[in-house]
């Protein structure tokens, strides 16, 4: 099976600065795949750059088998985009918005009416129709915009970080959009995002820091491979254990009064917590997340703030 | 086909919901009136209210129109026009959807004023003269909405944009002989209302309202209807041609312009609007 998006060795420099460096990779039908780093990375650059926006510096771009710079046009008929900021036209309806996407898309006036129902229904949006988008709040034009990107039934669906700026009880229902696309209509489903959490919904994840691409796996296999789970120990007597993991060779670091031990070892670990488990006050495991594959890899945390 | 149709249709949908600048898209026009015909009032105009009223007909049909560039503008920031730009339709349908609505609204306006004029002062003898005078609206509105596209097209940053639209805006309508008789200008001005565009558009439109086709190139500079450069007279049927060229020119150029604009430089952040035109 060829892959849907498929990029090899895409450049894209302005002046002096690459912002994306020879980056190759590829996203089978119907999966969907994300793409994982922090602001700058490069990013939006490369998810313009495959909607036909920016011209390539080099390497070659395809999308269903059409070539980005040479096929826009077929390029731009087969996608449909959910950009960062608000594309859609505050003074007009949800209404009148899709409409004009319908005829810049060129679909048939009779099915017009159809599709509208259909996408609105998606995004539970139905009611308010005849709304002016001005009028409308963060999250609901979000809803609005991906709607907007489906009418036209595109093949690949791109959306550059469709979630970011909304409370989480969106951001969950927008998800919830998400993954129903992908199931019933079998649309592939390429983004970026900066939530840890988010990436692992995904099929694929490509982490992109400072202009390459530095993983690009499942979130399973990357989890696997860069996390490990640890344990956090609380103890009445602190020299003993401390002792104790010196003597049965495990690393630790002490921390607001608990030692966070890696729990690779376990046997040594299970050891040390039976020959001190009178004076063990609290023990916690915690699993491996996204945000320490991200560490790992690129040795920053993905947004300052975490 | 349907672009250019959808956008037009837009175009006009915003012009009807925007009730507060349509209100003030009249009052303006009348204070002019009021103000520059009391100013002006001399013995060799018979008909001060018509003659101020074509004037200012005329200007509002070319401000109206050259707005075109800030609605642009603002459709780039809006993020309007990313969107039609990642879509399959053919930018040069986008371009004539965009002037078409613009010419169509400037006209509208025009014609608002010509009939709340047909009140106050202006009469027609001839059924041809409406006819004529919409003819001309239509066309110069086309005209000068390539002139805004055009400008929107050559925007990077669009806080400068406003200024440097009122800059050129005033004194193009203020040394078109609309408001201010030619002939009162001080000398280096009237040079620069002779490169004025609309010191053509203006005679000619006037000519027509006025039923003054009938007149000699002589009796048309005496009522200002004609531009005598030195001796030279451009007359309105000249002007009108001048106009279309000016015309056919900018409507190339910004139609160019727009395929080929790079609108890869256009980021946005929400937080800093002006980051877009850098």
């Amino acid at each position: 099976m060829t892959p849907i998006i498929e990029v090899k060795n895409f450049t894209k420099r302005y002046g002096d600065f690459t912002a994306v460096n020879d980056i190759s990779f590829s996203v089978e039908e119907g999966t969907i795949f994300a793409f994982l780093g922090p602001n700058g990375a490069g990013k939006s650059t490369t998810i313009n750059t495959l909607c036909t926006i920016f011209e390539k510096t080099s390497g070659t771009l395809f999308i269903d088998g059409k070539d980005v710079t040479d096929q826009k046009s077929e390029v731009r008929a087969a996608i449909g985009v959910v950009f960062q900021d608000s594309t859609l036209d505050a003074k007009m309806t949800i209404e009148e918005n899709l409409k004009m996407h319908c005829v810049f898309y060129h679909i048939p006036k009779k099915e017009v009416e159809e599709r509208i129902q259909f996408v609105l229904k998606l995004v539970d949006l139905l009611g308010e129709r005849k709304k002016p988008v001005g009028a409308l709040s963060g999250g609901m034009k979000r809803r609005v915009e991906i709607a907007r990107g489906l009418i036209h039934y595109p093949k690949v669906l791109f959306l550059d970080e469709p979630t970011t700026g909304l409370d989480p009880q969106t951001r969950a229902h927008i998800w919830e959009y998400i993954i129903k696309l992908q199931k019933e209509r079998n649309i592939t489903i390429f983004l970026t995002t900066h939530y840890m959490e988010e990436a692992e919904i995904c099929n694929k994840i490509a982490i992109i820091d400072g202009g390459t691409i530095v993983a690009h796996d499942t979130p399973y296999a990357l989890k696997k491979m860069y996390t490990k789970d640890k344990a956090y120990i609380a103890t009445k007597d602190e020299t003993k254990l401390e002792q104790l993991l010196v003597q049965y060779d495990l690393e630790y670091v002490k921390k607001d009064g608990y030692y966070k031990v890696e729990a690779e070892n376990l046997d040594r670990l299970l050891q040390v917590l039976s020959i001190h488990k009178e004076d063990i006050t609290n023990i916690e495991i915690r699993k491996g997340t996204f945000n320490d594959v991200f560490l790992e890899i690129t040795g920053k945390k993905i947004r300052e703030e975490d | 086909m349907n672009t250019v149709l959808a956008l037009w249709i837009r175009g006009l949908k915003a012009f009807i919901r925007n009730k507060t600048g349509l209100i003030f898209s009249l009052i303006f026009p009348f204070f002019f009136v009021y103000v520059f015909g009391a100013i002006f009032k001399n013995d060799f105009i018979e008909n001060p209210i018509a003659y101020m009223l074509s004037g200012v007909i005329i200007t509002t049909v070319f401000e109206s129109s050259l707005n075109l560039a800030s609605s642009t503008v603002d459709d780039m920031v809006s993020g309007f026009m990313k969107e039609v730009l990642v879509s399959p339709a053919k930018r040069i349908a986008v371009a004539m959807g965009q002037i078409l609505s613009a010419a169509t609204v400037s006209t509208l306006q025009g014609i608002l004023i010509l009939v709340i004029g047909l009140f106050i002062g202006i009469k027609f003898t001839h059924w041809t003269t409406p006819l004529y005078i919409l003819i001309s609206m239509i066309s110069i509105g086309i005209v000068f909405s390539g002139v805004g596209l055009f400008m929107a097209t050559k925007v990077r940053n669009g806080q400068t944009f406003q200024i440097v639209k009122t800059a050129v805006t005033m004194p193009l309508t203020f040394l078109s002989g609309a408001y201010i008789p030619l002939s009162m200008l001080p000398g280096t001005l009237r040079y620069v209302a002779y490169i004025n565009p609309m010191t053509y558009a203006t005679a000619f439109f006037r000519m027509i309202v006025l039923e003054k086709t009938n007149l000699s190139a002589v009796e048309l500079v005496k009522e200002g209807l004609a531009i005598d450069i030195n001796g030279f007279i451009v007359t309105p049927v000249m002007s009108f041609a001048l106009i279309l060229i000016i015309g056919l020119v900018f409507l190339l150029l910004s139609t160019i312009s727009f395929v080929k604009t790079d609108f890869s430089r256009l980021n946005r952040s929400a937080t800093d609007a002006n980051a877009l035109w850098g």
